[in-house]
């Protein structure tokens, strides 16, 4: 195996799985919510990339934006649902709902697109790149040039702006937040719909790397747990960390140990994060 | 005064209830153009289940009912942010501040010009003329403030929203008393220079020297209500917070 190879694996893998993640960091952040339907979301945004374009004929630059407004919809959909539980913070009747609507989500989706492998090719994955022996594909460019967009993007806006104030507010101190006038449902609906528009970008921009199958969504899950727990509840620069770091670490792993192996170690590196971290899940955003 | 003035806020058969308990009922409370009203009763009276019920705010669960009415609209049927949005700002006891921001943050949320409908947004300048100290601390964050701090950090953010009423909770509590004079002159100050305020004190003694009016409350009720100069001298106001004379 060829170490540089790896080492370019590790780092498309790396921001793939951060830019999964990023709709959770915020979530989990501000609303203090997870999202069970997270990696249902991804598949979804995968299919209607590949719909899109192999059914309707539209180029891959409409595609995504169809793909992010479909997710906005759903994300919006999913919150406006449960509102009330989130603003009672009844973290285990969450989960459940949004795993419900994961499953909802999938069997709509084998029903709309049937329960075939399909791929998703788009003019960027089929344009390799070789370096000597290394190779990759302008996709690969791609995401890792979009994820530090959004990245850039997500950290300037939380931080500078009255927008970002007001999530960092909510974040902290909800009822607080209520007396300075703020209108907390609204600013969960939106944190939701973000959610759902960047695990859609995710989809369509990760998801050409490997067949897609409406059954798919689990590992994205347990990718964006890891990442969002190892990169610190909440933290934007955190969770960049730590999808390069996992992207890293499965690239290695395949390589040099076993692909089929990488979940269960994923696992093992959660597990001990989990238990091992200080302060456990309870740090908000903003809160470092 | 301007007794004769509709007041500017006034409440009517405002009742809270805890899982099934009653812990506020009040018939009729108003606040009239520039007063200070003071609050008093001692622990667990129902002071800020009181505030709260106006805001229709708790960090419990109370169940509310009754009517708010400012400068003659009704708000009994808005959600928090729309009064707030109204005019009516509380600063509450103990998390008042967010305290993972510096306190320029804490103060550069302020209410638009729409919402403010007229009322006076006060500017950074305002505010760190009438509190000197937030200014040599804006870059310190909120949780690094002392107790005072934190209660000057905590009216100055009401300021920023365009108060038209401004409720305070106990805003002396667990300050010296240098500070508490301190505090309350600056909330005398405000009512003077045009805000209508209701101020929860346990600090009877004090509160009387700055208020217009006080508010005795006893489980959830008021007790009795006068101008400062008369509930001093009020048998169960001098007996049970002014180490009084009456027998
Ligand atoms: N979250 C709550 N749950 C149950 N009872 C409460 C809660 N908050 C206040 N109470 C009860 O309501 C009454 C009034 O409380 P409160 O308004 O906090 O009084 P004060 O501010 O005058 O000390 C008390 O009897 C108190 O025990
Ligand atoms: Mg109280």
């Amino acid at each position: 195996m060829n170490l540089a190879q790896q080492i370019i694996n590790g780092i498309v893998l790396g921001h793939a799985f951060a830019l999964i993640a990023i709709g959770w960091t915020v979530l989990l952040g501000v609303a203090r919510l997870v999202n069970f339907g997270h990696g249902q979301m991804y598949m979804l945004g995968a299919f209607i990339t590949w719909f899109a374009m192999s059914a309707w004929g539209l180029p891959y630059l409409v595609a995504i934006p169809l793909a992010m407004s479909v997710g906005v919809g759903v994300g919006y959909l999913m919150q406006r649902t449960m509102l009330n539980l989130t603003i009672r913070q009844d973290l285990v009747s969450v989960m459940i709902v949004t795993l419900g609507f994961g499953y909802v989500i999938e069997g709509a989706a084998a029903l709309t697109f049937g329960s075939t492998g399909q791929i998703l090719d788009t003019p960027l994955s089929l344009m390799d790149i070789y370096i000597g022996d290394i190779w990759f594909t302008w996709q690969d460019i791609a995401i890792v040039v979009v994820t530090i967009l959004v990245f850039i993007a997500l950290k300037y806006v939380i931080e500078n702006s009255p927008v970002g104030r007001r999530v960092r507010m909510v974040a902290e101190d909800p009822k607080l937040a209520q007396l300075a006038g703020i209108n907390i449902k609204r600013v969960y609906l939106g944190v939701f719909a973000f959610e759902g528009a960047t695990v859609a970008l995710a989809a369509a921009m990760v998801a050409p790397r490997t067949p897609i199958l409406t059954s798919m969504g689990f590992e994205e899950v347990i990718i964006t747990f890891v990442v969002v727990v190892l990169g610190g509840i909440g933290s934007v620069t955190g969770s960049y960390l730590a999808g390069l770091g996992l992207g890293l670490f499965t690239a290695f792993f395949g390589a040099y140990v076993s692909s089929a192996y990488a979940t269960a170690a994923m696992f093992v590196v959660l597990i001990a994060v989990l238990v091992l971290r200080p302060g456990g899940m309870t740090q908000k955003m903003g809160g470092h | 005064m301007t007794g004769a003035q509709s007041p500017v806020l006034e409440v009517r058969n405002l009742t809270a209830d805890y899982n099934g308990n009653r812990a506020l009922t009040i018939d009729h409370l108003a606040l009239h153009e520039q007063e200070l009203l003071g609050v008093v009763g001692a622990n667990g009276a129902g002071k800020s289940t009181l505030v709260g019920a106006i805001l229709n705010w708790s960090r419990g669960a109370p169940r509310v009912s009754g009517e708010v009415i400012l400068d003659g609209e009704d708000l009994s049927r808005m959600d928090t942010p729309s009064r707030v949005k109204k005019g009516l700002l509380l600063i509450p006891e103990s998390q008042l501040i967010f305290h993972s921001m510096s306190v320029a943050e804490n103060l550069a949320h302020h209410a638009s010009a729409a919402d403010a409908a007229g009322r006076h947004v006060y500017s950074l300048d305002d505010i760190y003329d009438l509190f000197p100290n937030l200014a040599n601390r804006r870059g310190h964050l909120g949780g690094q403030l002392s107790g005072g701090e934190r209660q000057m950090l905590g009216i100055a953010r009401a300021l920023r929203l365009a108060p038209r009423v401004l409720l305070l909770d106990e805003p002396s509590i667990g300050l010296a008393p240098k500070l508490v004079l301190t505090v309350l002159r600056t909330i005398r100050q405000l009512a003077d220079n045009g805000l209508t305020v209701l101020l929860i004190e346990q600090n009877v003694k004090a509160a009387v020297e700055v208020v217009d009016r006080m508010a005795l409350l006893e489980r959830g009720r008021v007790l009795a209500e006068g101008a400062a100069a008369e509930m001093r001298d009020d048998p169960r106001i001098a007996e049970a917070y002014l180490g009084g004379h009456a027998t």
